[in-house]
């Protein structure tokens, strides 16, 4: 499969709306266009394959279902992960000559993602430093009370720093990667250990993006059980994802009630002892 | 009495909803993003260029928060700075007291509430949705997201800027707490299907005797090895404090070996 330089040129567009600090804006380009899932969607209809792009975007998904970058730290970038990741699986996906709704030409997928998305935050750090020389030409234009300049330093200046770190890494890495796809299949053989060894990562590493997520809400063990109830109802009774959000959700409203109740009783219990003092 | 236009407000919102972050550095992560949502605001307050200039000077201190939230904090600010200009008895080092105070906590809440339960919960149905290469469930967190946040950011917005100080109480008050608490419990859930869903650990060992090991924990729970990996990578992180990317790695030399002694196969050929 190869990919021309149009779209290629595409791909570097989007990176450069969905990154971190991104020109799309927080919420539609690093939280939309940046989730590997919709990335899925895009890339699809730039590489004329909606399917495939969108099953190789939703199996990268997971292992970044939860991706907090608390404080500007980033353990993976998302424009790399997105618009360079998911084109190269796609890539060495239809060039193995696998078909993309397998296991495991997801976790091909998914190993490819993640060592993309992992290198990929050198263009995160390489972004955000080339945007302190245009911060520096704010803070000369704050003190000089040219104010209208704000906006050219927020918004339009950081083009060029995506033009370098986001557009042109995008557009070479893909419209060279196809050719890597040969070399691999020349060099690695499937039955070998790199191989089986790429495809086993690219299944367990689903498993630490559910975990980061776990992180955030599972303090202690007993915390597990909650997420175990999850599990239980799409392993063992099939259900699907919007019927565990429904069942999940009845039991965020007893709990809600719950949690009033004990709060209204804490009071009246105040309430009675101060009674108490007076007398 | 200066009272600031429902337009202004609107500009301000927008810069900030559009621009909080896309001039980010190490050094000054959302602050010129703040003062380009502040910049509409002071233009019209002030007459001279020189109170513009001092006006301004206030939002130069450095500003991070989760941005979605944090226009609550834009919209305090905004509130505060009429205020201000209207001679009540508030200067911009209390106005600056007051962002400081809010960034961190706003931070917590938002990383947790939205990045860590919303997007999980929304990116969980629209997987759901994409069964077969369906783009139902990319189009589903497209429109819904986004239609949750404009609304959503312009809601703190200007509830910001209605209650000034006050509105922090929203969001931390009791019942705000038990809402928050329930929310996270309906992302753990789904977290927990998507885990069972989408984590595909298998293992290919045949027990002396002929028996298939994975035919054996089937028996046990299914995908038990994928809910035990879970929670073994859980482990690593929060009680060893490995970073994801060691942990990433660390399964990387797992997988090597586990390949080698036969215990993982994927068994494929080209």
């Amino acid at each position: 499969m190869e990919i021309n330089a149009l779209q290629a040129a595409l791909l570097g567009l989007f990176a450069c709306l969905s990154s971190m600090p991104g020109l799309g804006g927080t919420t539609f380009g690093n939280y939309t266009l940046g989730r590997p899932l919709v990335a899925g969607l895009v890339v699809g209809l730039i590489l004329g394959d909606v399917q495939s792009g969108i099953i190789i975007g939703a199996a990268i998904q997971v292992i970044y279902i939860a991706l907090v970058t608390p404080g500007g730290t980033v353990s993976a970038d998302v424009r790399a992960v997105s618009y360079i990741g998911i084109p190269l699986a796609i890539c060495a996906v239809k060039g193995i000559g696998l078909d993309p709704a397998t296991t495991q030409a997801q976790a091909m997928a998914a190993a490819l993602g993640a060592a993309v998305g992992t290198l990929g935050t050198v263009l995160f750090y390489g972004t955000a430093t080339m945007n302190l020389v245009w911060q520096h030409i704010g803070w000369k234009a704050v003190e000089k009370g040219d104010f209208g300049k704000l906006y050219l330093v927020d918004m339009g200046l950081p083009w060029i720093s995506h033009i370098l770190f986001s557009f042109l890494p995008t557009f070479i890495i893909t419209m060279s990667g196809a050719g890597m796809v040969d070399v691999m299949k020349a060099y690695l053989p499937m039955d070998g250990i790199t191989m089986k060894t790429l495809f086993t990562v690219g299944s367990l590493l689903p498993a630490v993006g559910v975990a980061i997520l776990l992180k955030q809400v599972a303090k202690k063990a007993v915390d597990f059980i909650t997420f175990l109830f999850g599990f239980t109802l799409a392993a063992c009774l099939g259900l699907n994802l919007i019927a565990s959000a429904i069942i999940g959700s009845f039991f965020a409203v007893i709990n809600y009630k719950v949690i009033m109740a004990q709060n209204k009783r804490v009071v009246a219990g105040a309430n009675a002892g101060d009674d108490e003092e007076d007398i | 009495m200066k009272k600031l236009s429902e337009k202004t407000l609107n500009k301000s919102f927008l810069s900030w909803f559009y621009g909080n972050l896309t001039c980010f550095s190490q050094e000054h992560m959302q602050t010129f993003g703040y003062l380009c949502a502040m910049l509409p605001i002071v233009e019209e307050l002030y007459e001279t260029k020189e109170q513009k200039k001092e006006a301004m000077q206030t939002y130069t201190a450095f500003f991070n928060t989760e941005p979605q939230i944090g226009a609550l904090v834009v919209g305090m600010t905004a509130g505060l700075e009429e205020a201000k200009a209207n001679g009540q008895p508030i200067d911009g080092e209390a106005i600056n007291g007051i962002r400081a105070g809010l960034m961190g906590p706003l931070a917590g809440i938002g990383d947790s509430m939205i990045v860590g339960t919303l997007i999980p919960i929304l990116l969980g149905i629209g997987l759901g949705l994409s069964g077969g290469g369906s783009p139902l469930g990319a189009i589903f967190y497209i429109i819904v997201w986004n239609l949750l946040m404009w609304f959503g950011m312009r809601f703190v917005y200007f509830k910001g800027y209605d209650l000034g100080g006050k509105a922090v109480e929203v969001l931390v008050g009791e019942q705000a707490q038990a809402i928050r608490d329930s929310i996270i419990m309906i992302g753990t859930i789904v977290i927990g299907a998507v885990a069972a869903s989408w984590i595909n650990i298998n293992t290919s060992l045949v027990l002396p005797g002929g028996a298939e090991l994975q035919k054996t924990l089937n028996g046990i729970y299914p995908k038990m090895l994928s809910a035990l990996t879970v929670m073994f990578c859980w482990w690593l992180m929060t009680k060893k404090n490995i970073s994801p990317t060691m942990v990433m790695l660390l399964l990387v030399v797992i997988a090597f070996v586990g390949v080698l002694i036969g215990f993982f196969n994927p068994g494929l050929t080209y």
